[in-house]
């Protein structure tokens, strides 16, 4: 609804509008020599220009987020399902991306999910890692793009800096910012971060309605898109390996409330 | 024919111009309610009061040094 009444207001034409009058008001003070006219033209013009500038950022509807995201993760599903892992997923920070790497090493600067077969905690060797291997043997599991990779791209890019720059200890404040002020993911957002655990409390996420979908294993295993940016930046800050340790939703995804763990390699 | 303005008053102009936007945009960037609901891009709003500050700042500057 708060859409199609932004779809109404033509803010491009009013600045246009405002632009027009505001140059034929500048032309005519310049032929009558009036100060006034001068001053509504370069106001109007100003204005014009201004509204240009600010006009809203494209806006899309958040159920075809919901529609998006779902995809990735049903794909998951089935390899999971097809594989019968019974494992965890664990979020591997990747090395910052200011140190120098040599080029058959690259692949460890990537984000990734271990999703282990079973429930051991053994990670995958680094050699694995490096040759960016999806199907892993030694210990069993894949690989995979977190799929909050994408939301944590975009949050490094709006504060201009890696998170791995990030202490641990501003990663609350930063995290909120971005969400709640910047991106408007959620109405609320809490991050405490303790010596062994993380816990996060979300009010109305924008991902929330996927958790209706009570059949996808992944979206408990690796956390909605959201949820997967915070793990992300909390492996990326921290430096640590992280896994969700527990997930729940409250009132249908209309509050997440997640523990993250940290695990010692 | 020439522009009706002097450039006193054009440093006038962008004060009062400064002040609105930058209350302005303080007032966007810390509300809360309905005004959270104005879908503008904030931070460019926030770069044009500055803008317009740094521009009166200089414009007095230049009044100070007799150059304008």
């Amino acid at each position: 609804m708060e859409l199609l009444k932004f779809r109404k207001v033509p803010s491009e034409k009013i600045s246009l509008f405002l632009l027009g009058i505001g140059a034929l008001s500048l032309i005519e003070s310049i032929i009558v020599e009036s100060p006034v006219i001068a001053f509504i033209g370069l106001s109007l013009t100003f204005w014009g220009v201004l509204f240009l500038f600010i006009k809203p950022v494209r806006f899309v509807r958040g159920t075809l987020l919901d529609f998006m995201a779902l995809t990735p993760y049903s794909t998951v599903d089935r390899i999971i399902f097809d594989l019968n892992y019974k494992g965890k997923a664990f979020y591997i920070p990747p090395y910052p991306k200011e140190v120098y790497l040599p080029d058959h090493l690259k692949g460890l600067k990537d984000m990734v999910v271990f999703i282990s077969a079973d429930v051991s905690k053994k990670m995958p060797p680094i050699e694995d890692l490096a040759k960016r291997r999806f199907l892993l043997q030694h210990p069993r599991g894949i690989c995979v793009t977190p799929p909050g990779l994408g939301l944590l791209t975009l949050f490094e890019e709006e504060i201009g800096k890696d998170f791995s720059e990030i202490d641990i200890d501003e990663l609350p404040m930063s995290l909120s910012e971005l969400i709640i002020a910047n991106f408007h993911l959620a109405r609320d957002i809490k991050l405490e971060i303790l010596p062994k655990k993380a816990r996060l409390s979300v009010e109305k996420p924008l991902y929330g309605s996927l958790y209706k979908n009570r059949e996808l294993k992944s979206l408990r295993m690796l956390g909605d898109p959201l949820v997967s940016a915070v793990a992300c930046a909390i492996a990326k800050s921290s430096g640590k390996i992280v896994m969700i340790e527990r997930e729940e939703t409250i009132e249908n995804g209309e509050r997440i409330a997640v523990t993250f763990r940290f695990v010692e390699d | 024919m020439r522009f009706p303005l002097s450039p006193s008053d054009i440093s006038l102009w962008i004060a009062v111009m400064a002040v609105l936007l930058l209350l302005t945009s303080e007032f966007l960037l810390t509300s809360t309610g309905f005004f959270e609901k104005i879908i503008i891009e904030r931070k460019r709003l926030r770069l044009v009061a500055l803008g317009m500050g740094g521009a009166f700042t200089f414009s007095v500057i230049l009044h100070a040094l007799d150059i304008i």
